[in-house]
């Protein structure tokens, strides 16, 4: 484990220093989906310059969860976001060997060799965000708070990375799913708004199917008093364990299926 | 060092009927069909033994590597490499092998040479007084000082392949699996690998398997060679002994004016065969004979006597040719005969 | 004119062989078109109407604007690569114009994808969620003469963006902010109307406007009259413009081609 942990420290500061050498399109990058972001926020101040609340929610509490969201999401977009490109760039041109001769765990591997720099973009974003709804909600933020939201988000940002990780994994039998993770990944979208707005059957899916429900409504709701779902809140960091493990699960038997049939 | 008893893979490659109906029916109903790339092959090799690997394209040879360095499971048979079965042990297997798999580049891309090594130093966990060493050597021996700075992607061809080489033996490793590590490369590069691996052999005893289809590379290199034809291992041994049986054999291709009806003359039946025509370039007719039977002037002449030679070329006898060769001397070539007649 | 069009035609069997693709992407569009609806449909749960648009009005616009974004970008992204791998030295070797040849390519794309994803899906949109028809056949016609000069802005915006790729390195980014500073300032996501006094009147001077929002606005019923004529006549004032831009920027970078060797 602690090899692991000096290999990853490695692998980033390898990363790094290639960022730095790119400073303008590191830059770029940042600026581009902090500008991406700040077109959704932007759209939700509009209409909520013509209303007071959306469902009951107020401003705060939408924006709030959305910085959940986006703070969450910044984890899997920095250091996950290799995982796009296992179909097309590792396993088509016959790249995904050679993280199999080396004597590493693969996926730790396949990881490791990408830290993305866009993504902090949304990670600042998310935090400025997070920083504008907090003082408004109804809310004392003390230090056990600020420690579970900080624990919430990690489950949220483990949550986009098993989903991902899931459906990247396909690409052991079909060569590229890129198509279906893009498609999966665009359900991430409900998960910005409350779950209450949309018809159950969605709230079903996006609960225990596509858990996306947890990266941000249902961590967001522990933090509003009177959302009822303050319960199934709590189930958030579950929720992360469990899919980061079925997905994990899953990325074995595809590798298993990939060393059987190769391509 | 490598033992390989009956080794088999077969590819099962699901057909589909094109389109969206292919599709959806896929998902139901797929029928199979079974590609035996490897058929139950055995291999013994001892430790710093240097191997040639050889076969034409899709003889599966690719498919035996994968296989011994553990990135492909085999549907049957047994592999031991170093007393460890490598599909098993992926990751112990992994640690004392060495690999350059072709054109695909083993080192980092973004970064230059220097650091990606100095990764390698961590993953395969090389004591720094060893690294320092074989670092040290083989800047010398690979003449790589001033390519350390440099970051993988603004290298020539020849200078990758010089850091891929110091990779793949930067951790000292046992065995070590080259694929086609010369090609596209100039003859100093050639000669300057060779020699590199040579001196790895002797120095640290490093079991080396070569594929390539380069003979000098085998010449130069190997002690043995194995031959691989349709997932068989047709022929096993010495080099010398291949050569004495088939370093004889000769190849010459002829341009001629009309060769819309050419039949072998009646003087050479008995001393060399045609060649199948290429697709692309009809008007060639390749002979092959063996010195042995008929010296290569007295074949120009007899062709020059019936036929107008518009131009000729001698040329080396490839791999290609003495893997069918060698096959050939079972039914392949009374197969040829009857197609030219 | 020939090959263009034999370009614009391989381009629409391209399309259909990445049906992966197709298929994804229908069902993303599916997807945002059902948040779209929920998320209005709350906004609308306890008032009738917002800047004197209703529900119907307001999906209406909502859903007809994310189908014309979808129109509004272009070849960029192909013209940006080509010019990144180094291709577009071989690429002005060749016997055609390398952005007359990515048009018609664009055209073949946006044609097909008309056909197969944009009207199933639309009709779906008619059926299903209280789209509305324009409420006079004269703004439906100047509504689709818009919206085709707005998809000539979008795409010629888009190919002048691309260019910046022979200053620039990284593709994603600055694909990423064009499509956030469109999605902006266009009127994509939400009528421009609703937005605040300041930010309407800096639209008015930006192309962006004339990409989504004047056609939409023509259709829904925003615009009418002598504004609607207006607005369509800065439309056209703009579509010249980038396309004069664009051959200005593309012998400039081509200079650069020439000369420095890209």
């Amino acid at each position: 484990m602690i090899r692991y942990i000096k290999l990853y420290y490695l692998f980033c500061k390898q990363n790094l220093k290639v960022m730095m050498e790119y400073r303008m399109d590191f830059l770029l990058g940042v600026l581009s989906v902090m500008l991406q972001q700040f077109a959704g926020i932007f759209f939700v101040k509009i209409v909520f310059d013509h209303i007071h609340e959306l469902n009951g929610w107020t401003f705060y509490e939408i924006l709030f969860i959305y910085g959940i969201a986006a703070t969450g999401r910044s984890i899997h977009h920095i250091f996950f976001d290799n995982l796009w490109t296992l179909g097309w760039q590792y396993i088509r041109p016959g790249k995904f060997d050679r993280l199999l001769i080396r004597p590493i765990n693969p996926l730790f591997h396949f990881i490791a060799d990408r830290l993305q720099q866009d993504g902090f973009g949304q990670l600042f974003i998310g935090i400025i965000v997070l920083g504008t709804a907090m003082p408004h909600l109804d809310i004392s933020w003390g230090f056990m708070e600020y420690v579970i939201l900080i624990i919430m988000i990690i489950a949220s940002g483990f949550i986009f990375v098993a989903v991902n990780l899931f459906f990247a994994t396909l690409s052991f039998w079909m060569v590229d799913s890129l198509p279906i993770v893009w498609t999966i990944f665009n359900l991430s979208d409900f998960a910005r708004y409350p779950l209450t707005i949309y018809h159950k059957g969605i709230r079903h899916l996006l609960t225990w199917i596509i858990p996306y429900g947890f990266t941000a409504f249902y961590p967001a709701a522990y933090f509003i008093k009177g959302s009822g779902f303050e319960n199934l809140a709590l189930l958030t960091p579950v929720a992360a364990i469990v899919s980061c493990a079925l997905a994990y699960l899953f990325w074995n038997r595809g590798l298993k299926a990939f060393t059987s049939t190769g391509s | 060092m490598i033992e390989v008893h009956n080794l088999a893979k077969h590819y099962k490659i699901a057909k589909r009927d094109p389109g969206l109906r292919g599709a959806v029916k896929s998902l139901f109903y797929r029928k199979y069909e079974t590609k035996e790339a490897v058929k139950g092959i055995n291999l013994h090799i001892e430790a710093s033994e240097m191997v040639g690997y050889i076969g034409a394209n899709g003889a599966g040879k690719s498919t035996t590597i994968k296989m011994l360095t553990g990135i492909l499971t085999p549907t049957s048979g047994e592999v031991k490499v170093n007393g460890i079965v490598p599909y098993e042990n992926r990751k112990q297997n992994a640690s004392h092998i060495g690999a350059v798999f072709g054109q695909r580049t083993q080192l980092f891309w973004d970064i230059p040479v220097r650091e990606s090594y100095e990764l390698l130093k961590h993953i395969y966990e090389i004591p720094q007084k060893q690294y320092e060493e074989t670092l040290a050597e083989f800047v010398e021996v690979l003449h790589l000082e001033p390519l350390l700075g440099i970051p993988v992607r603004q290298l020539s061809l020849g200078q990758k392949m010089r850091c891929e080489l110091a990779a793949a033996f930067l951790h000292r490793p046992k065995v070590v699996y080259l694929d086609e590590p010369t090609i596209g490369l100039d003859v100093a590069v050639k000669v300057r690998i060779r020699s590199f691996i040579k001196q790895m052999n002797a120095r640290y005893g490093t079991t080396v398997l070569l594929t390539t289809h380069d003979m000098q590379d085998i010449e130069e290199i190997c002690q043995r060679i194995i031959i691989i034809d349709d997932g068989s291992v047709i022929y096993d041994g010495s080099i010398q002994n291949i050569k004495s049986q088939f370093g004889d054999k000769r190849v010459i291709h002829f341009e001629l004016e009309n060769s819309d009806n050419f039949i072998l003359p009646q003087e050479l039946a008995h001393a060399a065969q045609v060649l199948p025509r290429e697709e692309e370039d009809l008007h060639k007719i390749s002979i092959t004979f063996s010195s042995r039977d008929i010296s290569g002037a007295e074949l120009i002449s007899i062709m020059m006597n019936h036929y107008t030679v518009a131009d000729l070329t001698i040329a080396d006898p490839k791999i290609e040719t003495i893997v069918e060769e060698i096959y050939g001397r079972g039914m392949k070539k009374e197969v040829q005969h009857e197609e030219v007649h | 004119m020939r090959k263009y069009i034999e370009f614009a035609r391989v381009q629409m069997q391209v399309h259909a062989a990445y049906s992966a693709w197709f298929w994804a992407n229908t069902f993303s569009v599916l997807l945002r078109m059902l948040v779209i609806y929920f998320f209005w449909k709350a906004v609308y749960s306890n008032r009738s109407e917002i800047e004197g648009m209703s529900f119907d009005g307001m999906t209406t616009y909502i859903i007809i604007a994310m189908f014309l974004q979808m129109f509004v970008s272009g070849v960029g992204r192909e013209l940006a690569h080509t010019i990144k791998d180094g291709n577009v030295a071989i690429e002005l070797m060749r016997p055609y114009h390398l952005i007359t040849r990515l048009i018609a390519m664009d055209i073949g794309d946006k044609v097909i994808y008309f056909i197969r994803g944009a009207l199933p899906l639309g009709i779906l949109a008619f059926v299903f969620m209280d789209v509305t028809l324009p409420s006079t056949w004269q703004s439906g016609v100047l509504f689709l003469l818009s919206a085709l000069m707005g998809i000539w802005i979008g795409t010629f915006f888009d190919l002048l963006i691309a260019i910046l790729a022979f200053w620039t390195i990284n593709l994603w980014g600055l694909e990423v902010m064009k499509e956030a500073v469109v999605s902006f300032f266009s009127g994509a996501l939400v009528p421009l109307i609703l937005f605040p006094e300041w930010f309407q009147t800096i639209s008015l001077f930006l192309p962006f406007q004339a990409m989504v929002y004047v056609p939409v606005a023509i259709y829904t019923g925003i615009l009418t009259g002598t504004e609607a004529w207006l607005a369509v006549g800065s439309q056209l004032i703009w579509a010249v413009l980038l396309f004069g831009l664009l051959r200005v920027l593309w012998s400039v970078a081509m200079k650069k081609v020439t000369i420095f060797g890209g």
